[in-house]
């Protein structure tokens, strides 16, 4: 910028000069920032619906950031989640597919495994941007040693309670081992009978694995390039019994969460019947909307481990891929570049209620968060983990099978049982 | 004079008639083809061409970076052996499916038929009000009318727990019956009876219509009560409407798919309550294993035609077909 600016100042005839300076700066044959070149080209984006309310006003600053930058235009497509899949698959399939899109954290080895998106390995390191990622982006989106995909955004998972009913049963503590959360769980259902004190809800996997992860299990481990489930050790085990224990042996939850969702467990907790649940990181923004109220009476609480404060949680998010199908790659990087870093990024994080997937930009919104960011940063940087990064895992989750492996378990098999089916059934797809 | 002239003229047509048949009967046959045509061509584009594809698909290993690349990968017929081979599929898919379609064409043909004869002793005007009304039910998409279900039947907040809880049958909360393959598909059936029977309801309606009122006369002069009037009268009459209705009432409810898939736990979580139309689903677009979902579409669509077939050999006379 202030080198171009120099030139224009100096008087240095327009577009040759321009054209120059931008040169020396790149490497490449085509430069993404020669304005004159770029006039007529068009680059395509694609970002999901309802992540952020002030969509329109991000995308008008977006777009105009792009053209001042690169001079070529820029065409922001937003799409539902619903559905979001099966449209990357189809244009991904007939040619259509944008030249930039957002794409969840758990799809993106799979698109990369079927050739739809770019390795950015290279360009990362060219652009030096690759430093002071959030490494659990970086971990998911990294296949075979490429980065496929630029940190967007993140969100983490932690408890989220309704201060006044812990008040009243006296347990406002961040419990610091699952004995001090069963205990707490205890203390609320003898002085409240009524409330669900910990809804289990069966079918939100990423409310169960903090707890496979914090007694020393996992999914799935590789070794030599081949996975292997692990949700069947001893370790894993244990967590899924501890867990599912809450609901069938210490009455924490209802027999009517072992088929709820997340946003059952939300619904609940807004009605107050809820003392406190396992979800995400961008929900206080949601409460707010809905009921400012109880939004003021929120506090956050990191998952316990076994015997310690912060239990490893799912960090999910968005990368920022480029598909392979581009025509004009140095203007999709330039573009991934944008977004990803400096006040545009910082801007998506904080209207977004995630957090950014630049460490740096990161820091400046914990900072200025209150509490509750505080609380869900701290498990994220503590704690954020990832699910395997393998292209197997979309078939895993398509499959439905951790969803199984807990509602089976709440509605009665036994925890070794259902644990030794989910780790076959996975060790069958890791076959392929 | 007019014998005289006509009395040659039989042969001299006949032997005209013998000598260009090629160009007379290619025209007369070609006719109704061309005119066809359009609707043909149409229909195989729409539908014939997508059923060649699924049979092509269902013989390969086809994932998702075939789909991208745009290559083949013919298998032969792995997927069916391993589809038919499957536990999965004798024990719980196959069951639920055929189980769920026959309760569901049996109870939607019952109620669709008595609210026709309801309807029919009505006058015009509460006919009109009454028919409009079934239709609101008819009307409302399976997706949301399986969310109105789900929320009735919501085991902590739902009308029908609350109830049940204030008449002091069971606590709310204290059973998910959406866990239960049984309790679940009670469930599903009321949902998909309630959307099925108006169509029956008003179809048979215009059916009824049809039947001429002497019968029912002279019938009832010979004595004949009620439900005999109905079983030699009725159903005589309007059996090709039966026909129909039941056709179609076993294709749509052997394919359900929205009505499972969107209850708690029918999206392949809970393993017990699975059917063919959300097994094809699933394995197809939530896993990308677009061969082997191919392979049970196309064991579903087998599985209709035959008993499409046997019903219409059963159920229409050889005249009406």
């Amino acid at each position: 910028m202030i080198s171009r600016r120099g030139v224009l100042s100096a008087g240095a005839a327009g577009s040759a000069a321009l054209g120059l300076a931008a040169c020396s700066g790149g490497s490449g044959s085509s430069d993404p920032t020669d304005k004159d070149a770029n006039g007529d080209k068009t680059i395509t984006l694609w970002i999901m619906q309802g992540t952020n309310a002030k969509t329109d006003e991000y995308v008008d600053a977006l777009t105009k950031a792009f053209e001042d930058r690169t001079g070529a235009t820029l065409k922001v497509e937003v799409q539902p989640w619903d559905g979001a899949h099966d449209k990357f698959v189809t244009s991904m399939s007939g040619g259509t597919s944008p030249d930039v899109a957002e794409v969840g954290t758990t799809w993106v080895p799979e698109f990369a495994d079927a050739g739809g998106i770019d390795p950015l390995t290279k360009d990362v390191d060219e652009a030096g941007i690759g430093d002071g990622l959030v490494q659990g982006l970086v971990d998911a989106g990294t296949l075979d040693d490429e980065l496929y995909g630029m940190p967007w955004y993140a969100g983490v998972r932690s408890i989220l309670a309704d201060r006044k009913i812990l008040e009243d049963a006296g347990v406002t503590e961040q419990p610091g081992s699952w004995d001090d959360l069963l205990e707490m769980i205890e203390t609320i259902k003898s002085k409240n009978p009524d409330i669900i004190p910990f809804p289990i809800a069966g079918s939100s996997i990423f409310a169960g694995m903090p707890f496979v992860w914090g007694a020393g299990g996992d999914i799935a481990k590789e070794s030599g390039g081949t996975w292997k489930a692990t949700i069947d050790t001893p370790e894993s085990v244990e967590g899924i019994r501890w867990y599912t224990d809450l609901a069938l042996k210490h009455d924490a939850s209802t027999a009517a969460a072992s088929s709820w969702l997340e946003t059952d467990s939300l619904a609940a907790f807004q009605q107050g019947k809820v003392a406190m649940f396992i979800t995400g990181s961008w929900v206080p923004a949601t409460i707010k909307v809905d009921d400012e109220e109880l939004f003021d009476r929120l506090v956050a609480f990191t998952i316990p481990a076994k015997d310690k404060e912060v239990a490893p949680s799912f960090l999910g998010g968005s990368l920022l891929c480029r598909f392979t199908e581009t025509e004009e790659p140095e203007l999709a990087f330039e573009l991934i570049k944008l977004m990803s870093t400096g006040d545009l990024a910082t801007r998506w994080a904080k209207e977004t209620n995630y957090f950014p997937g630049e460490q740096k930009a990161l820091d400046a919104v914990v900072k200025d968060g209150d509490e509750l960011t505080k609380v869900f940063a701290q498990q994220m940087t503590e704690g954020g983990t990832t699910v395997p990064v393998t292209p197997a895992w979309g078939q895993i989750e398509g499959k439905k099978t951790l969803s199984t492996l807990f509602s089976d378990v709440l509605k009665g098999t036994d925890p070794q049982k259902a644990a030794d089916s989910a780790a076959s059934e996975m060790d069958e797809i890791f076959k392929g | 004079m007019t014998v005289g002239t006509e009395a040659p003229s039989p042969p001299a047509t006949a032997p005209a008639r013998r000598r260009v048949p090629v160009r007379r009967r290619l025209t007369r046959g070609a006719a109704p083809w061309v005119l066809l045509a359009p609707a043909l061509i149409l229909l195989a584009v729409l539908l014939l061409w997508p059923l060649v594809r699924v049979v092509m698909l269902s013989l390969q290993d086809y994932r998702l970076r075939n789909l991208i690349r745009g290559d083949s990968n013919y298998v032969g017929l792995e997927n069916f052996t391993k589809v038919l081979t499957s536990d999965f599929l004798w024990s719980t898919v196959l069951p639920n499916t055929v189980g769920f379609a026959v309760v569901c064409v049996v109870l939607t043909m019952l109620v669709g038929i008595v609210v026709a004869l309801f309807l029919n002793t009505l006058g015009r005007a509460w006919r009109s009000i009454c028919t409009a009304a079934i239709m609101v039910a008819w009307a409302v998409p399976a997706i949301t009318g399986t969310y109105v279900f789900v929320w009735l039947f919501d085991p902590l907040n739902g009308l029908v727990a609350n109830t049940l809880d204030a008449l002091g049958i069971m606590e709310a909360g204290s059973w998910n019956w959406f866990d239960d393959r049984w309790a679940f598909y009670a469930i599903a059936t009321a949902n998909v009876v309630y959307h099925g029977f108006p169509f029956i309801a008003v179809t048979v309606l215009a059916g009824l219509g049809t039947v001429p009122r002497e019968l029912y006369e002279a019938a009832a002069l010979d004595g004949a009560g009620a439900v005999t009037r109905f079983r030699s009268v009725t159903v005589p009459g309007i059996r090709p409407i039966l026909a129909v209705c039941i056709i179609l009432s076993t294709i749509w409810d052997f394919k359900v798919f929205t009505q499972i898939y969107l209850m708690p736990g029918g999206d392949g979580t809970n393993r017990s309550v699975m059917n063919l139309g959300v097994w094809s689903y699933s394995e197809s677009f939530a896993q990308g294993l677009y061969g082997m979902g191919s392979a049970i579409a196309v064991l579903l669509t087998v599985l209709l035609l035959v008993i499409s077939v046997v019903y219409m050999r059963t159920l229409m006379k050889e005249d009406e077909l």
